[in-house]
Parts: structure tokens; sequence; C-alpha cells
């Protein structure tokens, strides 16, 4: 089959309706993007605590199981039994320091070798257990947060981060120093990336609750790093003033050391969301799991320094503030489901917001713009091989 | 005094009940009529998966009786407008149950919740899972939830929540 082909607008704040739902396109995606060279968050190191400690999930349909041995060194592997690929691990979390693979008894230590299997002098002549540990593929650390990548080409990953690294480190409590308060899970009607269009950007008019709550914006900065166009918010922190229509005050209260870094937002290409505001820190896994469908895992999380009462804090105000019933976020949940059934029309979707040149690319934007998306479909557009109309 | 078996089972029911309606009607007034007027009146709504493992994090977490009350402003104020709205129908099956002392019960519940988006009218499952409630009784017989705990087996949910489950 021929190369999915599209042809891409001449103006970079146009976008072709088509790229979000041509299924064609998605199994192109898979193959280019998700299965190529970029780096994808999985999960942070302070999810498994403690030796033992492992999580499974699938990224983009690849299994992945992420465990901490004995010793406290995280590692990723493949859910999948070096024999014949049997799904290793079932459970989504748990401890275990040797996984046990129950179609022909396999049994992998939690450093991924094979310790045992029965019977291997009816195996092939020579057969070594040496030769059969859990395939891995190439991850990285950065703060803690677990990055994964299938493709040998992939630069570094601090290249891959690019500037955008400092403003993750600072949302991830500067240290990365992280403790897990929990999850929240959920299916998005939408393409992945009508999810990651709409998820980081702030879209003040949605949401009602900031004018009922005399909430103003802080001020700050969006910037676009590297050139995936990772997009990055920077913001003070801004506190709701004035009479509030809501009894439980704390929801919207900032109780934090600094509020230099109330506010942080970073979404890193392909489909990666965190964000850091008032005392919630957020990391969001998402996942395609086809064309029409995006799994998002929110992973909330407290500093490990927190007293009592500071833990109590965050984990009342992340579980009402964000997320898919969040005070404040329910509605973009709701503008992905949308904005993926508006996409089935002719056409292009047209970036306004802050767009000061349609046929120039820039890297700095106001808080509110919405061009801060363009760098990353110039980027998508180019990693797809889409052909940009002439001018 | 506790109560009798039979009364006990009744007033136990009609709570059940009068709460699934408030919900599939969409009368969030209703839904906190349901919860005692206390101030340590809660509602959580989280996967099942979380408190296994410890983490106490929700998908709502309703811990006072001040942001019970809130969330009758998120649904009935602050939300609307923005959201694909949906009918749902809870269906709920209480299976154990027993009186603590003269003004406590706690029940079990199993629950399955369908829900309709508006705009598609295709018939979904939003949710399975068991409620664990602390009921406070009243002397004439009547019962309100002092706390309702909604844990879902359905840790992925198939779309956001507007409702309380």
């Amino acid at each position: 089959m021929a190369d999915a082909t599209l042809t891409w607008p001449k103006n970079y704040n146009e976008v072709p309706k088509a790229a979000f739902t041509r299924s064609d396109l998605y199994l192109e995606e898979i193959k280019r993007i998700f299965h190529g060279p970029e780096w994808h968050p999985v999960a942070h190191e302070s999810e498994l605590p403690n030796p033992g400690d492992f999580r499974t999930i699938r990224l983009a349909g690849i299994p992945l199981l992420i465990s901490r041995d004995e010793g406290g060194e995280v590692r990723v592997f493949y859910n999948a039994c070096s024999h014949r690929s049997n799904q290793l691990e079932t459970a989504v979390m748990g401890n275990k320091t040797e996984f046990e693979c129950p179609y022909h008894r396999w049994l992998f230590s939690a450093k991924g070798e094979l310790v045992g299997c029965p019977n291997p002098r009816e195996f092939v002549p020579g057969f070594d257990k040496a030769d059969y540990p859990l395939g891995q593929p190439r991850f990285d650390l950065f703060y803690g947060l677990i990055f994964v990548t299938f493709s040998a080409e992939t630069e570094p990953l601090d290249q891959f981060l690019g500037e955008a690294g400092e403003t993750l480190r600072e949302l991830m409590a500067g240290d990365g120093r992280l403790k897990l308060l929990g999850y929240q899970k959920v299916r998005y009607d939408s393409n992945w990336k009508g999810y990651n269009d709409n998820d980081g950007y702030h879209a003040p008019l949605l949401h009602a609750a900031f004018k009922m709550l005399n909430w103003q914006g802080g001020k700050g900065r969006q910037y676009t790093a590297t050139k995936r166009g990772h997009v990055c918010f920077e913001s003070a922190l801004s506190v709701a003033s004035g009479p509030s229509v809501l009894k439980d005050k704390d929801l919207i209260a900032f109780k934090g050391q600094d509020p230099s870094v109330g506010s942080r937002i970073v979404q890193l290409f392909p489909t990666f969301v965190s964000t850091k505001h008032l005392d919630v820190i957020n990391l969001r896994f998402a996942t395609p799991i086809d064309a029409e469908t995006t799994e998002v895992h929110y992973a909330y999380f407290a500093h490990q320094n927190d007293d009592a009462d500071m833990l109590r804090h965050r984990l009342r105000q992340s579980s009402n503030l964000l997320g898919p019933c969040g005070l404040i976020s329910m509605e973009d949940a709701s503008i992905f489901h949308r904005i993926h059934i508006g996409s089935h029309t002719p056409g292009n979707a047209i970036f306004q917001k802050g767009v000061r040149d349609p046929a120039k690319l820039e890297s700095e934007f106001s808080q509110n713009d919405e061009s801060g998306n363009l760098p990353r479909w110039e980027y998508y557009r180019s990693v797809m091989g889409f052909e940009r109309a002439q001018a | 005094m506790m109560l009798s078996p039979t009364k006990l089972e009744g007033a136990l029911d009609r709570l059940l009940l009068a709460d699934a309606n408030a919900l599939d009607s969409k009368d969030m007034t209703g839904w906190l009529t349901n919860y005692a007027e206390e101030e340590q009146a809660s509602y959580y709504c989280r996967a099942a998966e979380n408190t296994e493992h410890n983490l106490e994090l929700g998908f709502m977490f309703d811990d006072c009786r001040a942001r019970l009350e809130d969330r009758v402003i998120y649904v009935t104020e602050i939300w609307a407008g923005t959201f694909q709205d949906y009918r749902t129908r809870h269906f709920v099956q209480r299976v154990s149950h027993r009186q603590v002392d003269a003004s406590t019960a706690e029940a079990m519940s199993n629950f399955s919740v369908f829900m309709t988006p508006m705009d598609t009218g295709v018939t979904q499952i939003l949710a399975a899972g068991r409620y664990l409630d602390m009921v406070r009784l009243s002397g004439d017989g009547r019962a309100k939830f002092l706390s309702r705990r909604a844990e879902l087996d359905t840790s992925v949910l198939p779309r956001y929540l507007v409702y309380p489950i």
C-alpha cells in the first residue's frame, strides 16, 4: 500500500480536519510517531516506590511492564514472555520480585532475567536461559519521569525535551521527589490529536468557573520548545478573589511555599500533558486506542516532604479540581468529544487567537493564544511527509 | 432503639431508591436531601483499583457537607450548558447491611449505571461497582446517608462525569 497522503494548506494556522478522522492516517501515525523516533512518558517512578513494585500499561497497543527490582532499580520491559510472547503480568499494579508465565512456567526476575524454565533438555539443542531475558524498549528517566522509545534513532532524552525540561522539572516540584495520590482514568471519544490540541491549551471563555469565582489568570508566558513544538506555560499563581459561590474555599486555595511556580503546563509531543496548578501536581499519560478513542490516565501526586495537612489538602484539591469530572476541567473533556465530532466535516480547522501572520511560525505566545499548537502541527506534518500547498 | 429487620430494610431501600431516582431525574437538590444534615456528611466516587492500593484519590471527593452543597452548584450553575448531556439509569441492589447502633446502620449495594447521551441516543454502560454506605437513622424510621462511597469496578470511565454516580 502506498503511504497515506494528505495535502496540507499553505497557511500555518490551518489544519485539515481529515487529519483527525482518517483511519489510514492513523495506522501511519502509529508507525511513524508512536513506534517511531519519539520519547513517550509512561509512568513516574514514584508510582512504584518500593522494591518489587510494578505497573503494566499499553502504549499504542504495546504492552509494557515497569518494575523496580529488590535493589531499587527501575526498568521497563515488554510485558510478554520471551518464549511465545504470552502476556506475562495481568495486574495493573502490584508487588512481585518474580514474574511467572503460566503457559510454560518460564520464570523471570524483576531484572528481567529468565531464571527458570521446566524441561529445557527438550528445547532446541544449545538452549541457554541467558539468551532469553525479557525484551526491553529503550527507556530513560528525567527527575523520575520514565520515558520509553521504540526506535534506536531517537535522540537522547535531554535533547528531545530541550527547554521544556526546565519547566517540567519545576512542574514536578523542582526535584521529582513525588508521592502518588492516585488515578483518574478515562477514555475520550476523540482522536489523540484532538485531545492534545485542547488539553493543555487554555480556553478561558469555556470555563464559567473562572468568572463565577472572580478568578483571573496570573501573568505568564506560553512558549514552544524544540522542533516538535512541545508547549509550555509558565504563570505566577493566581487565586480567586472576591465573593465565592463555593462553600469549601480550600478547593481553590494555595497552601504551597512558592507562588512563583503557581502554575505550569508542559505538553510534550505526541500525547503527554502535565500540569501543576495551585497545589495539584498532575501527570497525564495518554495513549491512542484507535483513530477515534484516546485513553488518559490522570496520575496525581504530592511531594515526599509534605506534612499530613498538606498531603490531605492535595488529595482534596486534586480529586475535585482537575480531571474528567473536575470543577475547572470537566468542560475540556466535553470539548474533546465535540471537536472530534465536528471534525468529520470538510475543510480545515483554522486557528485564530494569537496568529499574527499565517505565513510564519513563532515560538513565544501569550497565555491564552491557540497559536501555541501550530509548531507541533508543523512537526506532525513533516513527520507524516505531507506536502504543504504552495503559496 | 434497634429497628426491626423489616423496618430497617424498608428504611435502607427507600433511601437507595430515592438516591437513584434523584440522580436519574438530574434533581441535584433532591440528591442533596438524601444526605444527613451533619457537617461530616460525605460522598466519594472512586475507582476500586485506587482503594485496593491504598490510594485515596477519587473522581469525586466530597468529604464534608459544604462540598456536597458545592457539587449541586457545579452541576446546576457552573457547568450548565458546557457539556453533552446524558440520561442515566441506576440499578441498585442491596447485598448486605447491619445496624451499628440506635442511630447508625451500614449497607453495601451493587450498582450498574446505564447512560444514554442525548446527542447519540446510543445506550452504554457508564459504570458498575458497589456502594458502601454509612446511614443515619432517625427516630421516625427515616434514613439519610452519613457517608456514601461509590467504589467503581470501572477503573477506566467511558466518558467524563457530570453527575455523581
